[in-house]
């Protein structure tokens, strides 16, 4: 009997052992927002552009948004394409884990694009129903890059040839009608 | 006998559209010069032609200065629907330019969608946009919600100027002269602005960590949008973006604030009691009645798990129905799998809307009251004894008589926009999209929501984008003006 239970055990730490404790699922923004209850308490990787703000709280954590969505690779100024809306989901991780990156993306650059993996936190009760991802590692894949839009010299000045004809025809209105 | 327009008529007309396509020019310099000061050189050139265009056509129209300045309600109708048609076309000049729409219709729709208030957006990628831009979607709102016709109210005098005001659904005749109706209206805006966008600053940039310029931009851009009832966020996860209860907090109190009609803002500037109107006692009942029909179908279907949970997020999500704002703290996606109860409570909310003479749009509380209570009346006909006496008063600003007009007058609107309603459903079907997110879509665009379940999006069928736009404006002027100005066209073709 005792060799038996001890068969057991050993067949049972065995699987336990073959299956690892922390699984981590490679994952999309667009799975997690069409899925968001499938990876609940999951361990989950995703990569993509820090974005907005880097929200950096009192209590030693920072809030942002990570966006994998085309813009992530290849933003419009930069010469990437109209693709959709946006995609992405709230992060949230220790302070340390922002220090020193770039600045977050926007209009005038592309935000770091990073590799981030954490706990998918989904209807947290913990934040009274929030949904985002805790995150434990962040590695920085590319750094942030300017962006820059050169001004449309014609746009310029058919704005200013507008504003003349107005004026123009305020001028000419006013002397007519006295 | 259908009477043709005149030449003076149209004039009229022209004249005082002009007058109000200048507003908008200078309302456009906001942008173009935020954009000067933040560097954002290619957005201000795309700025300085929509300002031009807003220019020339301002004062090509005033060129046309009519012999008599006497608007009738005629010509104030044609008016009002006109500009809210206008400044959409010209306003959508930089959203294009800016790269960030696929075609002109898309930033067309989201011009209507910012000036009527409503929050459905095609955009793409706003998390590159530049802030100027944002910025100007955000006035798109606060011109629609203060409205145009307001400023103009308040600062050009003439005869006649009233059927603006009443052309635009407001009916709220707060001090004997609607110049200093509309000035008030500005104060309530002013105080409120003042006192938001500080609440707001002051969350962001103690509590969420931002910058001091990015607080500012946040708080004023957040404001703009919650208390014209709007919608637009500045991030493409709406307020989902903040994770932040005070913040969610001070903008529940400006969402309040927005649907609250301007009577109400006077009467407790005033402090007098409110509790007592018709208007306020229907929209708490609704409120409640769909805040707990949406947590009753949310905690049937296991979401949330926790009350403080299904708390927050739902009476978040039914007052931005309710109100007719359309921020969200959870992406589309996951609100397009709310069924049930839960979707039956959000959309009764959206459809009812908020105040009469606020910027909420839907049905209106005072008219779902004014239903009710004739409703309530006709079946006391029936049970009471022949001959029997029924009072039809109800208490709105002072005591007041349901007569025959008015009961007329409120059921043929309300089936206005249940027909609204259905209309955009309709044509959601056609285009395969599932009853209940076509219903859901159209709803929200027709009552101005700007909620969405994934129906309104980059490369959507132009048809159904031009019926919701078509149902934003008809919905956020309340019909009648449009009807107006169909009429105007009609009698120019065959009037004699």
């Amino acid at each position: 009997m005792r060799v038996v239970a001890t068969l057991l055990a050993a067949l049972t730490l065995l699987t336990v052992g073959a299956t690892p404790a922390f699984a981590v699922d490679m994952v999309d923004a667009a799975t997690l927002q069409e899925i968001p209850q499938a990876f609940s308490g999951k361990q989950i990787q995703i990569t993509g552009e820090l974005i907005g703000d880097y929200g950096f709280r009192d209590d030693g954590t920072v809030w942002t948004q990570l966006n994998d969505d085309p813009y992530a690779t290849k933003p419009l100024r930069d010469g990437g394409r109209l693709s959709g809306s946006n995609i992405g989901i709230g992060v949230h991780g220790d302070a340390g884990l922002f220090e020193n990156l770039d600045p977050p993306g926007r209009y005038d650059r592309a935000g770091p694009l990073v590799t981030v993996t954490g706990t998918w936190r989904f209807h947290d009760p913990n934040r009274s129903g929030e949904t985002y991802l805790e995150i434990q590692t962040l590695t920085v894949d590319r750094a942030g890059v300017p962006l820059s839009q050169s001004m449309s010299t014609t746009t310029l000045i058919v704005g200013v040839l507008f504003l003349f004809a107005a004026a123009g025809v305020l001028v000419s209105a006013r002397s007519r009608l006295g | 006998m259908l009477l043709r327009p005149t030449i003076d008529d149209l004039r009229v007309i022209t004249y005082n559209l002009a007058r109000m396509l200048l507003i908008s020019a200078a309302a456009g310099l906001v942008p173009l010069v935020w954009a000067v000061l933040t560097g954002e050189l290619a957005p201000a050139a795309d700025f300085l032609v929509m300002v031009g265009v807003f220019s020339l056509a301002g004062t090509a129209g005033l060129a046309l200065k009519p012999k008599h300045d006497r608007l009738d309600w005629r010509h104030g109708m044609a008016v009002v629907a006109l500009i809210w048609l206008v400044v959409p076309i010209i306003g959508s000049i930089p959203l294009i330019l800016s790269g960030n729409y696929a075609r002109w219709i898309d930033a067309f729709f989201d011009a209507v969608s910012g000036l009527t208030t409503t929050g459905l957006t095609v955009v793409q990628d706003i998390d590159h946009m530049a802030s100027s831009m944002i910025l100007w979607r955000h006035i798109l709102h606060f011109l629609g919600g203060q409205g145009i016709i307001i400023a103009a109210l308040s600062l050009f005098s003439g005869a006649g100027t009233a059927t603006l005001y009443f052309g635009e659904g407001r009916d709220d005749r707060i001090y004997p002269s609607v110049r200093s109706t509309s000035r008030f209206i500005w104060l309530v805006a002013a105080v409120n602005g003042i006192a938001g966008v500080f609440a707001l600053f002051l969350v962001a940039f103690l509590d969420l960590g931002f910058g001091a310029l990015r607080s500012f931009f946040h708080a004023i851009t957040v404001f703009m949008a919650a208390f014209d009832t709007g919608g637009f966020a500045p991030q493409s996860t709406s307020i989902q973006y903040y994770h932040s209860a005070p913040y969610e907090l001070v903008i529940a109190v400006l969402m309040i604030a927005g649907v609250m009609s301007f009577g109400v803002h006077f009467a407790l500037w005033r402090r007098r009691s409110v509790l007592g109107n018709l208007e306020t006692k229907t929209i708490l009942f609704t409120f409640a009645g769909t805040l707990i029909l949406t947590q009753i179908g949310l905690a049937v279907a296991g979401a949330y798990g926790t009350a403080t949970g299904l708390g927050r997020q739902t009476f978040f999500q039914v007052l931005s129905a309710h109100s007719g704002t359309g921020f969200s703290t959870i992406p589309s996606a996951e609100l397009a799998t709310w069924g049930g109860l839960a979707f039956g409570g959000m959309a009764i909310a959206m459809a009812l809307g908020g105040m009469a003479s606020s910027t909420a749009g839907g049905v209106k509380a005072l008219r779902v009251g004014l239903t009710v209570k004739s409703i309530g009346s006709q079946i006391k006909q029936v049970l009471l004894p022949e001959g029997a006496v029924i009072s039809d008063r109800f208490r709105q600003n002072g005591p007041r008589h349901l007569t025959e007009d008015l009961k007329q007058g409120v059921m043929a609107i309300s089936l206005l926009y249940v027909a609204l309603y259905i209309f955009g459903a309709g044509l959601g079907l056609v285009y395969h999209v599932p009853l209940q997110n076509a219903l859901f879509e159209s709803v929200s665009a027709a009552a101005n929501v700007g909620l969405s379940v994934g129906v309104t999006a980059p490369g959507m069928p132009a048809s159904l984008e031009l019926t919701y736009a078509l149902q934003m404006w008809a919905g956020r002027l309340e019909f009648i003006s449009i009807f107006a100005l169909i009429g105007l066209l009609w009698s120019l073709v065959r009037g004699k």
